[in-house]
């Protein structure tokens, strides 16, 4: 869904193509993100009509908070991905950050919004590290993030024992099972908040524009004047941050800094870290965003998850449905736009 | 696949020896989740288990629920949906001691009896009690049936699973206290190697490098116990003494045939059966004696051991009565012991 | 000549590999005990065949993230075929390659013919393959491996080189010639170099697409079924730590992630440097909490190693043509 080259985004990098010329409306429907909301809703109604559960409250609320988190994970490998590259570490500095944060919290003492910043600031400061690696040795990012993630897991895991922080304060635990309204996980609400910051960062800041331009042909923008090293070093740092609120969310969630939260070297999180920005239309070749598309993208296939999960399909079959529904997914999409296309509804 | 076969022939001795005993009292209206962290082979008893006490307590249902993959938010995702779905009692195996502390208080907030099982969640949290194996303790066990029969002085290398894990560190302790107890060495420690490609390389590379240095092994993980066991039976070294972990057929293939001394097994069939029991109970109005003589182990104070037996060449043909026999025993003191079903 | 021998995309890698040997070597001499040679030819096969299974797709520039669901799927069905039908050996040997090859023909063809990106694609079957395995298993091993195979598992032909050497050379030999001689393999590496080019030259892309997948399927099936005959049991579990393998190696050995550029050579000796860098953590006695530290810091020091090189010759080459 993400490669189909030809066609128009809404995204903000959308660069205008010659042939016919869309209004917006057409090219809104013609988007991924359009077809993203298609089959969510086509998804809910299905998930909803054969179990009515689907649409409890609870089970709402806990999609939403599930669906934060991954949506976050994906934000952050997507700033990555912009420029070109990836960043295996996420999971790997998402656990180091969020970590320290505890450790701030309970062995130092600090309230918990400073060691929340104190906490970014090393997620912050990680990704930077893996930036500046990559630009400086002029290696790939999959091999750099590939041997950073091993070593500040490792260190992490040697500082920490591999024992948890539990001494979380009480007001940021409960932030994380409070419920707005008997339904919205207000961590959902932080989620689109970063969202539309990030949005705004793309779409009218020059510093977007400036990585969105490294990213599609680094030696073009070198001649138009743009810091290309210094673009990877700053979505490698952004990368960090949000991979660190992702990670501050799971404590909030758990209660407790675990080193487990996103398993061995913190490869949980991969999965969630790629599927949300390719399913939502970043080009794994960079210079191409949209973060619209990265949010409905996580939530769809959370949502595949939670409505099998309901739908109580054969228990040890389960991964076989989810790959096939998401496969299901990715084709009905496709067939959508050829419809639209072949009978010149657009 | 056998295995299975041998568990439902025990199942159909134990459940003869228990619906003797009870029957009267049980609420069709509770629904148990059996829920594991992942897909993993220990936990292949605790369907039947429940399918055992469901029938035999009347139960409206015990099932064993698996979540696909080992991952923290993918059992907590599975959790959230079996209550949407009207389970209402959990027997879980936390996938982290304390990373799971909060889905169960969550699970316990809607009024569900909550148990942690096989292994425990860390002191406080809303779980009624934790039935299950005291990982530091059958390490430290297993090392002492390990200097048994090893020399005085002797050098001992261990083998275990993810350092992400605490009860990794618990093992670890364990098994160096043991070891210096005994007057042993732990020469070196290989952890991280539960799953079967890094386990055969490491392990392989140990014994190819240092096979004469180490007197014994001590394995506590079950991929690693698996490994090790056909690693000592390749090289034929018999001279080199091992006590694996669980119950896996090659493992106890290799005790059989002489190139492992014994292993720690633990009596998951009966954690679930006990487990579904105590949960119907609980849900039918008992409550949990305050005085209830609970252990206390590193992770918490509430804590019921389901079994920890070892098994040498003698044992592991008649592994599985011993385990009944436990099984039987802890159940038929179980009310009496533990609840007040005024 | 000579020069043009230095610029090899394998040469680097070669020289790190060579350099390992020499001082593990030289700083633990069991480490060249006939044993451990054997230990360390054993791992070399079958996650060279893992890598070069990602290789394949890596040369038309695009990623497979099912190469180990399917290489797991493959090892599962070779043991469950011979534990619960009987078959002999080299029948289930067979059709379990034939299973990954149409796990591999099955990812092709959706890649090549709906136009949605592999990644996707293959992170999609990743799921459903995993599932069937997870589904036929309910992650219980299967245990009636026969002797036959448990002995190619172990057995060594000629002095320290185990039986299992055979395949993977087999493999390498047969993927160079394919990759580098064979009109068949310039237009895979071609499609990965410029897609658009490769189409206006008149080379069928989808095709090529489809075939890559079904190479890849294939060796990822044969990794699969040789770790059975290793580990002498068919453990679910098989396969999923292979991602992160599977692309370290090429790219360590010299392959470019936007496709085009590969090299077999070069990822061998990216699968040997990762089985030395294994071997050394437990050689030396590294404390297991540091493990982890010791492991990313040495694939940073053969990476750069390699790199350092390469800027020289590319300064090299400047200064020469200035």
């Amino acid at each position: 869904m993400s490669q189909i080259e030809n066609e128009n985004k809404t995204g903000s990098s959308a660069i205008p193509k010659q042939g016919r010329r869309f209004d917006p409306i057409q090219r809104f429907l013609l988007s991924n993100e359009f077809g993203l909301i298609v089959l969510i809703v086509v998804f809910a109604i299905i998930f909803s009509t054969v179990s009515p559960m689907f649409l409890s409250k609870f089970s709402l609320y806990a999609l939403g908070r599930t669906s934060a988190v991954n949506i976050m994970i994906g934000f952050s490998m997507m700033i990555v991905i912009v420029t070109g590259g990836l960043n295996l570490a996420v999971g790997a500095i998402g656990v180091c950050a969020a970590m320290a944060g505890g450790w701030l919290m309970q062995a130092v003492g600090l309230h918990w919004l400073p060691a929340l910043m104190g906490g970014l600031a090393i997620g912050g400061l990680l990704g930077a590290v893996n930036g500046v690696l990559i630009v400086r040795s002029g290696l790939h990012s999959f091999v750099i993030t590939l041997a950073t993630m091993s070593i500040m897991f490792g260190v992490m895991i040697f500082l920490t024992q591999a024992e948890s922080y539990r001494e979380i304060s009480p007001a940021f635990t409960a932030f994380g099972r409070m419920k707005l309204w008997g339904v919205i996980p207000p961590m959902l609400l932080v989620t689109i908040g970063i969202g539309i910051l990030l949005w705004v960062l793309f779409v009218y800041s020059s510093l977007g524009r400036q990585i969105l331009a490294a990213g599609a042909s680094p030696a073009a923008a070198e001649l138009s004047g743009i810091h290309v090293d210094r673009m990877i070093v700053w979505c490698h740092g952004l990368s960090g941050v949000l991979a660190g609120v992702a990670g501050f969310m799971l404590v909030s969630r758990t209660g407790a800094a675990i080193p487990s939260m996103a398993g061995q070297l913190g490869q949980d999180w991969l999965l969630p870290a790629f599927l949300a920005p390719v399913l939502g239309g970043t080009l794994l070749t960079g210079g191409r965003v949209s973060v619209l598309g990265t949010l409905l993208g996580g939530f769809l296939v959370t949502m595949l998850t939670s409505g099998l999960l309901l739908m109580q399909v054969g228990a040890f079959w389960m991964q076989t449905y989810l790959g096939l529904l998401l496969l299901l997914a990715v084709l009905l999409d496709l067939a959508r736009r050829s419809y639209l296309s072949r009978n010149k509804l657009v | 696949m056998t295995d299975i076969k041998k568990l439902s022939t025990m199942c159909a001795a134990v459940a003869g020896l228990v619906l003797g005993t009870t029957a009267a009292m049980a609420d069709s209206s509770t629904r148990v989740a059996l829920v594991p962290g992942g897909p993993h082979p220990y936990f292949a008893a605790w369907e039947l288990a429940g399918k055992d006490a469901a029938k035999d307590f009347g139960l409206g249902a015990a099932d064993y629920k698996v979540p696909q993959k080992w991952e923290l938010s993918l059992q907590n995702q599975m959790l959230e949906s079996l209550v949407t779905q009207g389970y209402n009692a959990f027997l879980v195996f936390p996938g982290d001691p304390v990373g799971t502390v909060a889905i169960a208080d969550e699970l316990a907030a809607t009024g569900a009896p909550v148990m942690a099982l096989a292994g425990c969640l860390k002191d406080p949290s809303q779980a009624v009690f934790c039935m299950g194996t005291d990982t530091g303790n059958s390490a430290y066990l297993g090392t002492q049936e390990l200097l048994k029969v090893l020399p005085k002085g002797a050098k001992i290398a261990h083998f275990t699973g993810f350092l992400v894990d605490p009860n990794t560190q618990l093992r670890i302790d364990a098994v160096e206290k043991a070891a210096s107890e005994g007057g042993a060495e732990v020469v070196q420690v290989i952890a991280d190697i539960d799953a079967p490609e890094p386990a055969e390389e490491k392990i392989n590379a140990y014994l190819a490098a240092h096979a004469d240095d180490v007197d014994g092994i001590i394995t506590t993980a079950w991929v690693p116990a698996v490994v090790a066991s056909n690693a000592l039976r390749k090289i034929g070294d018999k001279r080199i003494k091992m006590v694996g972990i669980d119950h896996d057929e090659v493992v106890l293939g290799a005790i059989k045939d002489g190139y492992v001394h014994g292993t720690m097994l633990q009596n998951p069939y009966g954690q679930g059966y006990l487990g579904s029991y105590a949960a119907d109970r609980l849900r039918s109005g008992c409550t949990v004696k305050d005085d209830a003589p609970f252990k206390s182990i590193a992770l918490t104070d509430k804590f019921i051991d389901s079994g920890t037996v070892f098994a040498g060449a003698d044992a592991v043909d008649n592994y599985v009565s011993s385990m009944q026999n436990i099984t039987k025993e802890i159940f038929d003191g179980f009310e009496d012991t533990y609840l007040n079903c005024g | 000549m000579k020069r043009e021998f230095l610029k090899q995309d394998w040469f680097g890698p070669f020289i790190v590999t060579l350099l390992a040997i020499v001082i593990v070597g030289a700083l633990k001499p069991s480490f060249l005990s006939p044993f451990n040679i054997q230990i360390l030819l054993l791992a070399i096969s079958v996650n060279a065949l893992v890598a070069f299974s990602q290789m394949v797709i890596i040369a038309i520039g695009q990623m497979n993230l099912s190469v180990g669901a399917i290489g797991g799927l493959a090892a599962i069905s070779f043991a469950g075929m011979m534990e619960i039908w009987g078959l002999p050996w080299p029948l289930a040997a067979v059709l379990s390659l034939g299973i990954g090859l149409f796990a591999g023909l099955t990812n092709g063809l959706l890649c090549a013919y709906t136009g949605i990106s592999a990644f996707v694609i293959t992170l999609a079957t990743l799921s459903v393959f995993k599932g069937i395995n997870l589904g036929i298993t309910e992650a219980q091993p299967f245990y009636d491996v026969p002797e036959v195979v448990k002995w190619l598992g172990n057995a060594t032909m000629v002095g320290p080189i185990p039986w299992l050497v055979v395949p993977f050379a087999l493999s390498a030999i047969a993927l160079w010639y394919l990759l580098f001689r064979l009109p068949l393999g310039r237009s895979v590496l071609a499609v990965g170099g410029n897609t658009h080019a490769a189409e206006l030259s008149g080379i069928s892309v989808p095709w090529i697409v489809v075939f890559a997948h079904s190479v890849s399927g294939l060796l990822a099936a044969l990794a699969g079924i040789m770790l059975v005959a290793r580990l002498q049991l068919g453990q679910p579990s098989i396969g999923d730590d292979w991602l992160i393998l599977s692309f370290a190696a090429p790219i360590i050995g010299g392959a470019i992630l936007t496709g085009g550029r590969v090299s077999v050579g070069g990822t061998c000796c990216g699968v040997a440097i990762v089985a030395i860098i294994t071997q050394v953590l437990v050689l030396f006695n590294i404390d297991p909490f540091l493990v982890q530290v010791v492991l990313g810091g040495l694939i940073l020091w053969a990476v750069s190693v390699n790199r350092i090189r390469e800027v020289r010759e590319q300064r090299k080459a400047a200064a020469g043509a200035s």
